[in-house]
């Protein structure tokens, strides 16, 4: 609203079309935050008491060796050279070398960061379309058993901890029932039968039409994005509950009733509507932090995705990886912040 | 209500779709293994310096000579079939096979091996120490090193060495696997003049004589390996090796027991227990050269008293701790060589130690410190050390040290240690060779002990310690041509470094390796994990 008065401001006294403004506030908006994201990660980092030399060069180096390599990283460097060298280096589209892999931090991100999509995108998937329905329930039904199941799952999602909850999934579905792959992206019979376009297997799989591929990834996928919507179900079945009972106690609900419109309808064309924009809100903070934020997940399922990645790059001091990871998971948010935007121009009429 | 049906309906064909028969066992032609592959950044025999690049690529890339998988001592011809030295002991010379081919068809000779041995000294990576440590130069290498023909590589030495320490120190380390020369100068790139010698394209690929080449590596996924048709030896008793990426200890201990995979090499003491149990499954424990150990600063004027260092030596349940916390991790020891290398103590006289508190009581007022001290006490947040460092903390309060135990990330301790900033450090080292001199010229050695020197890569100068007549007796037991007097040098060595040293050794390392029943002749020793071995 702020934005789109402002510009509409702006643009009468310019005579320039009001998006063109809105345009340049989001987009400038947009670059101070990521720059002062990534300088306060650059300098955060260099004061981390972690030698990144050592990462590459082995503890067991001599001084010749660990100096060598010192200067080639241009650690020698006062810090802000350093960072316009990085500022330089990020702007052409070169994020270096990452020291823990030995690659491209480019090429890591382009593997690991598609295997994290896919992985969040079930999750989300699973934890909306369920999350959102229990709810509903628990608020149309408040203080039923519904409510009260609903509840306990939300506490369960908030207070399991994922490593614990990742392996017993792994004991029960995987080891004794069977029904799910194990650790993993695959089965090793099907590791390389099908070429990377996406990077995600299961649309690189049907694109190559290799159903038996698919159903062996969907199989290793089910099991952790189960696991990893089950906070993110929590989360957004709790929030949908709150804002639906915000709503049913208004009285334009019990107008609508008096009028004779059924419940079901009442709740669905009136109340969940009002409740949307809020729940776009909700939804979209829990994709992202299902981006970044899968680390445990991914390390007991062996899955080579974005959040092991980061933290891996933390730990050994790997400025060049975990930066562009913060310019990656910065640009999500904005990039996240500016669809939730447009959705809310969508679905509030006031807001256009 | 219709919203509750349709999500059970998506739910059922969700775990409708997951649900798939389940896969008996592995490929029968196919080693499977998991293994957290995090440490694995490059795969270029001059760069390796980790423990998964070690393990591959020792089953890519054939070496000169070889140590006796279990007799570490004795060394074997690999690809050069005989050596000699000259009568002055200054030039050293092996004669190739005359069959070594790379997986191309193409002949391996002695100016690949040559030109792989001048390029781990120009890339100056942490391996090339093994080279510069001989007297090896980037200046003098092309003199030093000459491919006279095909099948004759001849090495000009600077000092008359013995020849087994320099077969077990260099010739049958990493940096003598011999590479495709060809394949090195085509890919090599130049930066600011200086040039790669191909390391881009090694650090992906392998492109050298053994048993089996890289297929793929995915990094932090899986490993593929695949049996080289062209290669001289034995042919690999199975065509590939896959090496997954399973960073947790219960994942890899399910998909042994379910047998999605036939090896597990990084598990926790309760799943190796499990395992062991099960009919399944065999925990083969190979005792390695590396230890695990406590560093002292010695120029802390404390920790710089030998009787202090004593007491500590006193204050560990060696044998308590190999039965619990080090159970399938590690095996009691106090002598500096490990067991197996060439002039270690024997397994008694190498661990006289016991917890003893009186005793370390008694030395403690003897050192002038009856009420004891306080000191940090620095150490890895990892895997056993947490437990071993506070049984050393609990210990310690009851002869009246107070040790402040601070916990950080490995990368933090390597460098604390490196830049001696630490009064008490528990750590690990591996021993590059199985020969004395490996542990000895390290922990014992100290060329220059002024802190300008930098010299970190010596744990002894790490720890500030400096005695002139170990230096000397080091250097007189490395230059001796007679085994036996070697024995009885490094034997007094060991013995005045378990009473003075600036190191309490606890426990040597054992390497786990649980292996599904059906794998067969599978070879395992301290410095090499032979893949090829292994059959179905």
């Amino acid at each position: 609203m702020a934005v789109t008065d402002v510009s509409r401001k702006a643009a009468v006294q310019s005579k320039l079309p009001p998006w063109v403004w809105d345009a340049w506030r989001i987009g400038s908006s947009a670059i101070v935050t990521l720059l002062g994201l990534l300088a306060l990660t650059f300098f955060m980092g260099r004061m981390l008491p972690i030698d990144p030399v050592i990462a590459i060069v082995g503890e067991q180096a001599d001084a010749s060796t660990y100096d060598m390599v010192y200067k080639q990283l241009g650690l020698d460097r006062p810090l802000y050279v350093q960072f316009g060298y990085f500022m330089r280096d990020m702007l052409s589209g070169n994020f270096g070398n990452a020291l823990f892999t030995g690659n491209k931090v480019s090429d890591d991100l382009m593997r690991v960061f598609p295997a994290t999509i896919e992985l969040a995108t079930i999750a989300i998937t699973i934890g909306v379309s369920v999350g959102v329905p229990i709810g509903v329930l628990a608020a149309v039904y408040r203080g039923s058993p519904i409510d009260h199941l609903a509840r306990i799952l939300g506490l369960l999602g908030y207070s399991t901890p994922t490593f614990w909850l990742g392996l017993m999934g792994l004991v029960l579905f995987y080891a004794v029932l069977g029904w799910v792959g194990g650790p993993g992206r695959l089965d090793v019979f099907y590791i390389d039968i099908v070429d990377r376009r996406t990077g995600m297997l299961l649309v690189d799989a049907a694109i190559a039409g290799e159903w038996e591929v698919w159903q062996n990834a969907f199989s290793h996928i089910v099991l952790p994005a189960s696991i990893l919507s089950f906070a993110s179900m929590a989360f957004i079945s709790r929030l949908t509950r709150s804002f639906m009972l915000a709503q049913l106690s208004q009285e334009y609900i019990l107008a609508a009733r008096v009028k004779g419109l059924s419940k079901w309808k009442v709740i669905r064309k009136h109340a969940f509507r009002n409740i949307a924009v809020q729940l776009v809100t909700v939804i979209s903070l829990a994709y992202v932090i299902l981006l970044e934020g899968a680390v445990v997940t991914e390390t007991v399922f062996a899955w080579p995705g974005f959040g092991r990645y980061l933290v891996s790059g933390l730990l050994a001091g790997d400025m060049n990886a975990v930066l562009a990871c913060v310019l990656i998971v910065g640009t999500l948010f904005i990039t996240i912040n500016l669809i939730c935007d447009l959705l809310y121009r969508i679905l509030d009429p006031r807001t256009r | 209500m219709r919203t509750v049906l349709a999500s059970s309906v998506v739910l059922a064909a969700f775990l409708g779709l997951a649900a798939q028969p389940a896969v008996a066992a592995t490929p029968k032609d196919a080693l499977v293994m998991a293994w957290n592959l995090d440490a694995l950044i490059t795969l270029d025999p001059a760069q390796i310096g980790e423990v998964n690049g070690n393990d591959i690529m020792i089953n890519v890339c054939n070496r000169l000579v070889q140590p006796n998988i279990k007799d570490v001592a004795k060394i074997e011809p690999q690809l050069a079939e005989s050596w000699s030295t000259s009568a002055d002991g200054l030039t050293l010379t092996f004669k190739m096979r005359k069959d070594l081919t790379f997986p191309s068809g193409k002949p391996a000779t002695a100016h690949d091996a040559a030109w792989s041995l001048k390029r781990a000294i120009h890339l100056n990576f942490g391996n090339a120490a093994n080279l510069k440590e001989w007297g090896f130069t980037s200046e003098k290498v092309d003199e030093q090193i000459v491919a006279v023909d095909d099948l004759t590589l001849q090495l000009k030495l600077d000092k008359p060495y013995p020849v087994g320490l320099l077969l077990s120190s260099v010739f049958s380390s990493n940096v003598s696997s011999v590479l495709n020369k060809e394949t090195g100068e085509k890919n090599a790139k130049v930066t600011d003049g200086k040039s790669d010698h191909g390391n881009g394209w090694f650090k992906t690929q392998s492109d050298c004589v053994g048993p089996y080449r890289v297929r793929t590596w995915n990094a932090n996924d899986v490993v593929i390996l695949e049996a080289n048709d062209n290669y001289f030896g034995t042919k690999p008793g199975l065509k590939r090796v896959i090496i997954r990426h399973v960073p947790e200890s219960g994942a890899q201990r399910l998909q042994l027991e379910k047998g999605d995979i036939d090896v597990g090499r990084l598990l926790s003491s309760d799943d190796l227990k499990a395992l062991a149990a099960n009919k399944d499954m065999h925990v083969e424990q190979t005792v390695m050269h590396g230890y695990s150990y406590f560093a002292f600063n010695v120029a802390d004027p404390i920790l710089s008293n030998p009787k202090v260092r004593l007491a500590f030596r006193y204050l560990v349940d060696y044998e308590g701790l190999e039965k619990t916390v080090m159970a399938f991790q590690g095996k009691a020891r106090n002598s500096l060589v490990p067991t197996g290398a060439f002039g270690a103590l024997n397994e008694k006289d190498g661990l006289p130690f016991k917890l003893d508190l009186d005793m370390a009581k008694k030395l403690l007022t003897e050192a002038g410190y009856p009420n004891g001290f306080s000191k940090k006490y620095i150490l890895s947040a990892n895997t056993f050390n947490p437990a071993v460092a506070q049984h050393v903390q609990a210990n310690a309060a009851k002869v009246g040290i107070k040790l402040d135990l601070e916990q950080m990330a490995d990368a933090n301790l390597f460098s604390k240690m490196r830049a001696r900033e630490f009064e008490i450090g528990q750590i690990g080292w591996g021993a590059g060779y199985p020969d004395a001199h490996s542990m000895i010229s390290r922990h014992a050695y100290n060329p220059d002990n002024r802190i300008e020197s930098k010299l970190a890569q010596y744990p002894s100068w790490r720890s500030a310690w400096f005695d002139e007549a170990i230096n000397k007796k080091t250097d007189t037991a490395m230059m001796e041509k007679d085994p036996a007097k070697r024995i009885v040098l490094y034997k007094e060595i060991q013995e005045h470094m378990l009473a003075n040293g600036p190191m309490a050794y606890m426990f040597q390392t054992v390497r786990p390796i649980a292996i599904r029943k059906d794998v067969k002749n599978f070879q395992i020793g301290p410095f090499k994990v032979d893949y090829a071995s292994a059959s179905k």
